[in-house]
């Protein structure tokens, strides 16, 4: 059974205009997103900046009004009842994307992590600064520093202390929202290879969102490319990468980097063919909006946003 | 306590760390007092006041100095009366002091009660937003509207018995808008930033978020608010007291004693009377507002000093 099932998710923000502040339009930055993560495996969200994956993220976990459709969690229906069930978050965590507005800078470590703790389980002081300790030792850093305050940390420290608050109720899903664009590359592979490891630990499930398809290859299991709020293309990482149906997405593999330097004209010339293709087929991918069509399946593991006609 | 010093400890341990580059708000504060010789001279100077007027003021007693004494009017400094007497034989030395106390204690009160209703006002209208947001400041702006010195004098008018607390809190419920507004706008930013939408998924509930993770950044902008308040707050009974509005002669003020000065007499040969509250009411308002100017700067970089 998944663990995490999204139907037909719709988040629309107002736009507010006029002389009265009435509702003038919506900006529909995620319409109509359904998809489903199955337990222990890694589920990458992937898209360009605006395409809706991080309210996706936020929807979900609830720090973004859903206007339409549902969010099953282990079958439950939490997208009503949320605000009541706050043991959800004992379930379902986030790990944010900015290291350093997401860690209160007057907290100190200690009171940063044990924050879940506090809201969720009795410990007594002493337990409390144990289990930080644990949490900290697990992340990879120093049980000592639980007085210091996140300034004192570099931003791939205070991502493993954001991870280190993710996990300390032991939720069984985690959405991480881009948790390594705000670092550099040799940090990156550091917290990715982290989260890797504490998911076979703790038997965590994520929901990785990312606009970096290395990093999403690295990942995940399964992949969905959101453009404008709407699924292109979902499969398996194989699907995506070594068979890319929509053009969108054949033009997102063809541009990642290749760091052969003795293929670096074929690639170019092969950039520039999708490119070429994009442009040419873009009316037959998208409607006359230029939005997705609906996904349709076109194998086990593989769905793809084509026009009715096929 | 414990805790505390554990703190020193880790800190005392690790020198090498790099917390020296971005101190806590609170040191900075104090360290661009210290930088600034004017305005670590003026709290030196407030701290010593407000000991001196609370400490003497308690071996004072009142109902003797308020006695009239008509054998001892209008009398010069002497041994006696060290500031001599006004127009009623009245120790003008033994007014000033509680008449001090009585402005210092109004001033503190008054801040306090504004800080306190404004920063809660304040924090509810910029964190929930919206609709809560849009009533409260409607309100807030409701009151900012009112002619707030004639009602002031209406209310003076119709409360019969009349002491610090009522006059504070009189005063409290016509002037905590200017705080309630700062902190409403700074909140309104603070509020989009990571760490408040991380608690929500942590669990927390929205006044816990409120109170100790918003609260907590705006500590600094709280401090330097407060203060600069309370320059004008200690400045208010006096002025009340001079128009006529405010403690009656039975309670010493500062204000009475220099609304003595109105009869040309006093102002040209009896300087004993007005002189000393006057200088009085213009050292502690300019001291409290150096520190306060100070604590302003403080909060942005550029302006430091230290």
């Amino acid at each position: 059974m998944s663990i995490l099932k999204v139907k037909d998710l719709k988040v629309h923000f107002p736009i507010k205009g006029g002389i009265f502040g009435r509702t003038v339009d919506y900006v529909k930055a995620v319409d109509g997103v359904s998809f489903s993560i199955e337990k222990g495996m890694t589920y990458g969200l992937v898209g360009e900046s605006g395409s809706g994956k991080t309210t996706t993220g936020r929807a979900i976990i609830g720090l973004n009004k859903i206007t339409s459709g549902n969010v099953l969690f282990e079958g439950k229906d939490i997208t009503s009842y949320r605000r009541a069930k706050a043991d959800y978050y004992k379930d379902v965590q986030m790990i944010f994307q900015d290291p350093y507005s997401s860690l209160n800078p007057r907290k100190r470590v200690l009171d940063i992590v044990a924050e879940p703790l506090r809201n969720f389980e009795k410990l007594s002081r002493q337990e409390e600064k144990k289990r930080v300790q644990e949490l900290l030792e697990l992340v990879g850093l120093s049980p000592e520093s639980i007085l210091k305050y996140p300034h004192q940390f570099s931003g791939g420290q205070r991502q493993r202390i954001g991870i280190a608050r993710a996990i300390a109720l032991k939720p069984k899903l985690i959405i991480a929202d881009e948790p390594v664009s705000a670092l550099d590359v040799s940090v990156q592979a550091q917290v990715l290879n982290f989260m890797q490891d504490i998911q076979k630990e703790l038997d965590l499930t994520y929901l990785f969102i990312s606009h970096d398809l290395g990093v999403i290859r690295h990942m995940c299991n399964r992949i969905g490319i959101m453009y404008k709020g709407r699924y292109v293309e979902e499969g398996t990482t194989e699907d995506i990468f070594n068979n890319p149906q929509h053009i969108y997405t054949k033009r997102l593999v063809a541009a990642i980097p290749d760091i052969d330097p003795n293929k670096r004209k074929e690639h170019a010339k092969f950039r520039q063919e999708v490119q070429r293709e994009y442009e040419q087929s873009f009316n037959d991918y998208f409607d006359e909006n230029g939005l997705a069509y609906d996904l349709q399946s076109i194998s086990d593991t593989h769905l793809v946003a084509l026009p009715k006609k096929g | 306590m414990k805790k505390d010093d554990t703190t020193m400890v880790e800190t005392v341990e690790q020198p090498e760390q790099i917390n020296s580059e971005s101190p806590t708000g609170l040191k900075i504060l104090w360290r661009e007092i210290v930088r600034d010789k004017v305005a670590l001279i003026s709290l030196i100077f407030i701290v010593l006041i407000t000991t001196i007027v609370f400490g003497v003021s308690l071996i004072l007693d009142q109902d003797q100095i308020v006695k009239v004494d008509l054998l001892s009017i209008h009398q010069p400094p002497s041994d006696e009366f060290i500031l001599g007497t006004d127009y009623g034989g009245r120790d003008v030395f033994g007014q000033l002091i509680i008449g001090t106390r009585n402005s210092l204690a109004i001033g503190f009160l008054v801040t306090l009660m504004t800080g306190v209703f404004g920063i809660i006002y304040g924090l509810t209208a910029g964190y929930f937003g919206g609709h809560v947001d849009n009533i409260l400041m409607r309100i807030l702006d409701f009151m900012m509207v009112l002619p707030f010195l004639m009602i002031v004098i209406v209310f003076v008018a119709l409360v019969p018995k009349y002491s610090v607390w009522t006059f504070s809190l009189i005063m409290t419920a016509f002037l905590w808008m200017g705080i309630a507004r700062l902190i409403r706008s700074k909140t309104l930013a603070e509020k989009e930033l990571d760490y408040v939408q991380a608690s929500k998924t942590l669990g927390s509930s929205n006044l816990k978020i409120m109170f100790t993770q918003v609260l907590p950044n705006l500590s600094s902008i709280i401090i330097v608010n407060m203060t600069l308040n309370l320059a004008a707050n200690i400045g208010l009974e006096s002025g009340l007291s001079f128009l006529g509005f405010g403690f009656p002669e039975s309670t010493p003020s500062l204000g009475t004693l220099l609304s003595y000065a109105t009869n040309p007499q006093t102002l040209q040969y009896r300087w004993w009377i007005w002189v000393p509250a006057a200088l009085l009411i213009l050292l502690l308002m300019l001291s409290v507002n150096n520190v306060g100017q100070a604590l302003k700067r403080a909060t942005d970089a550029r302006q430091r000093r230290g």
